[in-house]
């Protein structure tokens, strides 16, 4: 971008989502929006602000708590030849709808030989934010190996609006992840009408000594980290994965082999997590690598707010694994370590 | 006394506001418990009311813009003729009751 | 449809059954032998603006709706020249192009799929209704709550076609099901449903028909419930638990039977007639299972295609 041109406008991250939403709605009449509270209420997070108003109660419709039948619904939905995107409020609840969403919606092109596909959007909310056990967990990492599924993870505004509309232009299941709390975050988002590819990492800030591989709100707390870190002279690349499924694995392998070091971060749980399946293929692409994994703590989310901050990372926690990574006084140590 | 119109806080969760309407020009004078301005944050409205008589006299902040918390909106004074200083940052900030809608 | 179509029908599903059965390379399957006038009845009811959607128990339904019987071996059999080449099986057979909008073999689990699909013809103001069948063993499940609350809601062109052969696997329905009769599932919410003989095609077929007319005119989902009977074990992998004396009872009311007297009462059959059309039942399924066997099994080299 040039130096003359007008910054970007800035928006809520609620305002990119309802952006796409109303954009897409308006260039595909058969798309449906399904959920609790997306009507008149215009969602949790204001995020569908708008669109009942604009585009009637038969195509932003309101449904009662039912997760398995609404993920159900908006799949045969889908296949039968509508669009549709079903809004989960808390991932929490995507549990009760994985057998429609991974037995059906993920197989059924594959099952049917290709005679049907799903082109539905599962948007849900995860995070730990006060609100408790069963209100607080990300669990992309359980979605990311299904075949057949894809999952995406914005952690701006910009991403937002470009992953959820290229989302809605896919031709079978995606999980849309945002986050509780990226929606107080304000970012950029250019006023012309763009989609973002799925299947790219993007490098949100360069540097030299370490790579910190991470997606959704976990990636504000990998900048918190970095910019503590340069005062200490340690040059923090930090990735931002963006697409779970397909996974860009080149763009982290490209940066690890420069920096030599591989630091995940993810606020679901690190056993099994986004951050072990990235860790491994990095080392297939690059070969040997310091690597440290950084995940929520194996407790559930507390409501407490001084357990929830003791289970899930922060930036002194990343901050305190990059520097025990990089020490070379432990270069002798084995080559992975967990916190 | 020239005061500082400044976005108020702490609101939980909340760094910036956008401005949202402001509900007087310069020159406008403003009785107690009446609407000056209306700031957005991520989640709701917040409504800015005077809560000591004054005069808004220079909007620093348009309908549009974005100011973190603790930055200056306006400037405003108890009299309208008051000259308004070359650095308002040592005003003292006006006394606003805000509500969350 | 409830003359010599419907007896036609049945008569081909039980030869195809049989002969499928039979085959050492059979693989997992769930049969439909007694139910087959539950099949015939509710597809006598549905045109081409409809779609059916089953359960597991897929092959009896996608007969009576009319797929090719060589194509359906085909799929059973895992070749290509199944219409889900060979991947689905009976579990997941579909071809909805014709009509078949596909089996599922999670118990409850197309449920709110064919409310979904049904959705889908609302918003686009296609006419039409989505049939849904599923057993006796699907109603214990919330889904069948979610779905009924969700399509009485909105209205959706939705026919639940509940197969009661008053088992799930090894238990009985009484141990299994709360209602008395499973129709009243719909009661509360206040749907048009309706109780009858599924050993009786006419009557599955008048009783289909009827609440067909009601979804499609917009009125709202509906449920039938029709009492059958499985004559086979649960599955080819499951034990049989009944002995040889409920089993030789149950088949006196063989729906097959049932209506083939009930032609001939009426003067439409005669033993000639009924030898020529279990004559013919036996050549399609010749043709089927030759079609079948011609088709070549899919190549390792197929398996990461379309999986989307």
């Amino acid at each position: 971008m040039s130096a003359d041109a007008p910054p970007a406008p800035r928006v809520f991250f609620r305002e990119a989502i309802a952006r796409a939403l109303a954009e897409e709605m308006a260039r595909e009449p058969r798309l449906l929006l399904l959920g609790q509270d997306i009507g008149a209420f215009g969602g949790a997070y204001r995020e569908f602000a708008g669109l009942h108003a604009r585009f009637g109660a038969a195509r932003v419709r309101d449904t009662p708590v039912a997760e398995s039948a609404m993920v159900g619904v908006a799949i045969g939905a889908a296949a039968a030849g509508t669009r549709t995107l079903v809004s989960i409020t808390y991932m929490d609840f995507l549990m009760l709808a994985l057998d429609p969403l991974v037995n059906y919606g993920a197989k059924l092109r594959y099952k049917t030989g290709g005679q049907l596909r799903a082109p539905v959007v599962v948007k849900t909310t995860a995070g730990a934010k006060g609100q408790g056990v069963a209100h607080a967990q990300c669990l992309e990492a359980w979605l990311m190996g299904v075949p057949g599924l894809k999952v995406v993870a914005p952690s701006t505004p910009a991403d937002a609006y470009g992953l959820l509309k290229s989302a809605l232009r896919e031709d079978g299941p995606v999980v849309f992840v945002d986050h509780k709390r990226l929606f107080p975050v304000a970012g950029p988002l250019p006023a012309h009408e763009h989609v973002t590819p799925f299947g790219r990492a993007q490098v949100v800030r360069d540097g030299r000594d370490v790579t910190i591989a991470t997606h959704g709100y976990m990636t504000v707390v990998a900048l918190d980290a970095a910019r503590r870190l340069a005062h200490e002279g340690v040059s923090c690349e930090v990735v931002d994965l963006r697409c779970l499924a397909p996974l860009d694995v080149g763009t982290v392998a490209a940066s690890a082999a420069r920096t030599g070091a591989l630091v995940t971060l993810e606020e679901g749980q690190p056993s099994c997590g986004v951050g072990a399946e990235v860790a491994f293929r990095v080392r297939d692409a690059v070969g040997t690598l310091r690597v440290a994994r950084v995940g929520a703590l194996p407790a559930p989310v507390s409501s407490n707010p001084v357990l929830e901050a003791a289970c899930v990372p922060d930036a002194s926690r990343v901050v305190e694994t990059v520097r025990r990574l990089l020490d070379p006084a432990r270069r002798a140590a084995p080559p992975s370590e967990e916190s | 006394m020239i005061h500082r119109l400044q976005v108020p806080g702490p609101i939980s969760d909340v760094e910036e506001v956008r401005v949202l309407q402001w509900h007087g020009e310069p020159g406008r004078a403003f009785a107690p418990d009446e609407l000056i301005v209306e700031v957005e944050t991520h989640k709701a409205v917040v409504e800015l009311r005077a809560q000591q008589p004054c005069v808004l006299r220079a909007i620093l902040c348009a309908e549009g813009d974005w100011a973190r918390i603790g930055a200056t909106l306006a400037l405003a004074s108890d009299d309208p003729d008051e000259p308004l200083p070359g650095a308002p940052d040592d005003a003292p900030p006006l006394a606003v009751a805000f509500e969350v809608t | 449809m409830q003359g010599l179509e419907a007896l036609r029908a049945m008569l081909l599903i039980r030869a195809f059954e049989h002969r499928l059965l039979a085959r050492p390379d059979r693989g997992f399957q769930l049969a439909s032998s007694g139910a087959e006038a539950v099949a015939v009845g509710v597809c006598a009811a549905l045109g081409s603006d409809d779609t059916l959607l089953t359960s597991g128990r897929s092959i009896g339904p996608a007969l009576a709706r009319g797929l090719d019987p060589g194509a359906v071996m085909a799929e059973l059999l895992g070749r290509t020249g199944g219409p889900c080449r060979g991947r689905g099986g009976r579990g997941h057979l579909a071809q909805p192009a014709a009509g078949f909008f596909g089996a599922h073999a999670v118990v409850a689990g197309n449920l709110s799929v064919a409310a979904g699909v049904a959705l889908a013809m609302q918003s686009q103001s296609r006419p039409g209704v989505v049939a849904c069948l599923f057993g006796d063993g699907a109603c214990g499940s919330g889904a069948l709550h979610e779905t009924l609350n969700i399509a009485t809601l909105w209205r959706l062109p939705l026919l639940l076609v509940c197969d009661d052969n008053g088992w799930s696997v090894s238990t009985p329905r009484a141990a299994a099901l709360a209602p008395q009769r499973l129709a009243d599932f719909a009661r509360p919410f206040g749907i048009a449903s309706e109780s009858v003989d599924g050993m009786d095609v006419g009557a599955v077929a008048d009783a289909a028909r009827r609440l067909a007319a009601h979804a499609r005119a917009g009125l709202g989902p509906a449920f039938l419930e029709c009492a059958s009977a499985r004559f086979t074990p649960h599955s080819t992998a499951t034990r049989e638990t009944r002995t040889r004396a409920q089993l030789e009872a149950l088949e006196l009311r063989c729906p097959i039977r049932a209506h083939a007297g009930a032609l001939r009462a009426r003067g439409e059959l005669d033993d000639a007639a009924l030898a020529a059309l279990e004559h013919e039942a036996r050549d399609r399924v010749d043709d089927a299972v030759a079609f079948a066997e011609a088709s070549p099994m899919p190549g390792p080299e197929e398996l990461l295609d379309d999986v989307g």
